[in-house]
């Protein structure tokens, strides 16, 4: 594919004026690669089909070249719910039963947290390619085997890190590079929600089970959970990792209602070794604010969620005579000043900002399962595609991967009530997304 | 009621006083894009601003006329 062929299928894919080279993992997403690998059929085996398995299921049933062939959960009612899309497809309970069919080319797994290392591990030995769900492991040293064995192995591993694939954010980031904002000064993450974020238990002894998010023995929480796609931003946009990493973190609300044990409002701030400072912020007791991801650079600033673009350049001034006339009505309105109102605040943020392309969708993140047109989709075609071709996109991975690492260590921060920073022992081949 | 008559005369002389505000208008733009130091292809582009001002001129100068002929009609009884 020439380079115009890709430009006019990125046209197609809403990505219009984004250059490939600075994407090469966006390729996969072109019609044009999905032409060439047109007919073949990719054998998949899920494991996990809770809310976000039957998401992906929803995905996959409108692919033609994906062939759910096993489904596995060892909770009944949630195997029997995905069966329904997918009647042939074998059923297991035990998901080492599952690794052990030869049918099986891939599997997706959306299983809890604790269980992604282990599943994604026995799934590379058993000869699949594997699509697992964010975080990449409870651990860093997980997460590190993982990387490592996957490596060693040659498999294709994806972890479902989606905004890698989400129209708006490779094209904000394109943006960001060709230095629309200027130097990138600061990254703010946050993520608000109002709701206790439970599940419904239909009896007491599930609670564990269907409530895993809740318990530090099997989830690390808001930074697993949310942040770790959040984290990604900062790396992308400024192609270095942080440095170290501060927080902290309390249960403040919700643990009155309930046994849970992992922090209901979080803070974190990553240090890039250029002193840029990246934050992320979750609170679950209070939504006003909801889900924001902001770039902020010295001419201006990205909003990643809702695509805009504010610039903190003084607006263009009108003609002369219009500057005329405003003086005049400046001179006739204002009241006198005796002094400059030196407490109100510098801000460009009430500035009408530009929409950075057409047809964005905003996703508000108030589900806990995902949201349409949130690069899920792509994503999960990225990986069809690279079972069908047996090729590890480029880049992907190590984003994933330090997304993980970051997210765990700010976790380890809180609880240790210290500025910590990566161990080298952690530390894998980057090469940065720009 | 009497009839009133709008002699071209009449005509003539607002007209006259409609150009003289005209081209104040016009110097007020010169003077703008020289103090603001914007383009001088203003002196068309901003041509619609121009004869507005021109008018709100025009309307000032009938209000000052106005003024000054009931002043005039109040004395003169
Ligand atoms: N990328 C995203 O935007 C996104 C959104 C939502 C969830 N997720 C991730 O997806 C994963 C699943 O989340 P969810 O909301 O679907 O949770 P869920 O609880 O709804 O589903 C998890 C499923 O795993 C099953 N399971 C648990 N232990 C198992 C085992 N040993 N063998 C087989 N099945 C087992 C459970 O029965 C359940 O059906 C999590 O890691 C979560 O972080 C990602």
């Amino acid at each position: 594919m020439n380079r115009k062929e890709f430009l006019s299928d990125c046209g197609k894919m809403g990505l219009a004026g984004v250059t490939l080279s600075l994407f090469p993992w966006l390729e996969s997403c072109s019609p044009k690669a999905k032409l060439a690998v047109q007919g073949e059929k990719v054998r998949i085996g899920i494991i996990g089909t809770g809310s976000r398995g039957l998401f992906h299921i929803k995905h996959l049933v409108q692919m033609p070249q994906a062939e759910v062939v096993a489904l596995c959960d060892n909770y009944r009612p949630h195997l029997d719910n995905a069966a329904q899309y997918y009647p042939e497809a074998k059923l297991y309970d035990d998901y080492r039963r599952l690794l052990e069919n030869r049918d099986v080319q891939g599997v997706i797994i959306a299983t809890p947290l604790y269980l992604h290392a282990p599943m994604t591990l026995a799934a590379m030995e058993a000869g699949k390619e594997v699509f697992c769900e964010k975080s990449m492991a409870y651990t860093l040293d997980e997460a590190l085997e993982v990387y490592n064995r996957r490596k060693a192995l040659g498999r294709v591993l994806f972890i479902g890190q989606q905004r890698l694939f989400d129209p708006k954010y490779v094209k904000a980031m394109q943006m960001i590079h060709e230095g629309v904002i200027g130097e990138v000064v600061g990254v703010r993450n946050y993520w608000y929600r109002n709701n206790n974020w439970r599940r419904e238990v239909p009896s007491p002894e599930l609670e564990r089970h269907i409530n895993w998010r809740l318990y530090s023995e099997y989830s690390r929480g808001l930074m697993t959970e949310l942040a770790c796609h959040q984290l990604q931003n900062g790396s992308w946009a400024m192609g270095q990792l942080p440095e170290k990493v501060m927080g902290a973190g309390s249960l403040i609300h919700w643990n009155k209602e309930d046994k849970r044990d992992v922090y209901d409002t979080v803070s974190a701030i990553f240090t890039y070794p250029n002193g840029v400072n990246m934050t992320f912020e979750s609170i679950i007791s209070n939504k006003h604010f909801g889900m924001g991801e902001q770039i902020l650079g010295t001419k201006g600033t990205i909003d990643l969620v809702t695509a805009m673009h504010y610039t903190d350049e003084p607006a263009p001034k009108g003609s002369g005579m219009h500057q005329f006339i405003e003086q005049i009505e400046r001179g006739v309105m204002s009241n006198s000043v005796f002094a400059g109102t030196s407490w109100a605040a510098e801000s460009s943020a009430l500035a009408p900002g530009k929409p950075i392309m057409q047809d964005v969708k905003v996703v508000s993140g108030e589900s806990s399962v995902g949201a349409e047109a949130d690069g899920s989709k792509e994503l999960l075609e990225a990986f069809l595609h690279a079972v069908i071709t047996g090729k590890q996109p480029e880049k992907v991975l190590e984003e994933s991967y330090y997304a993980t690492q970051f997210a765990l260590l700010a976790d380890k921060a809180m609880h240790e009530n210290a500025i910590l920073t990566l161990d080298e022992k952690y530390k894998v081949p980057y090469e940065p997304l720009k | 009621m009497k009839d009133s008559v709008i002699t071209a005369e009449m005509k003539r002389r607002e007209l006259k006083l409609w150009l003289v505000c005209f081209v104040i208008a016009n110097v007020v733009n010169w003077c703008s894009i020289i103090k603001f130091a914007t383009p001088w292809y203003e002196i068309f582009t901003q041509v619609g601003y121009v004869v507005s001002l021109s008018l709100v001129i025009y309307a000032l100068i009938a209000l000052a006329r106005i003024a000054w002929w009931l002043l005039h009609y109040t004395f003169r009884k």
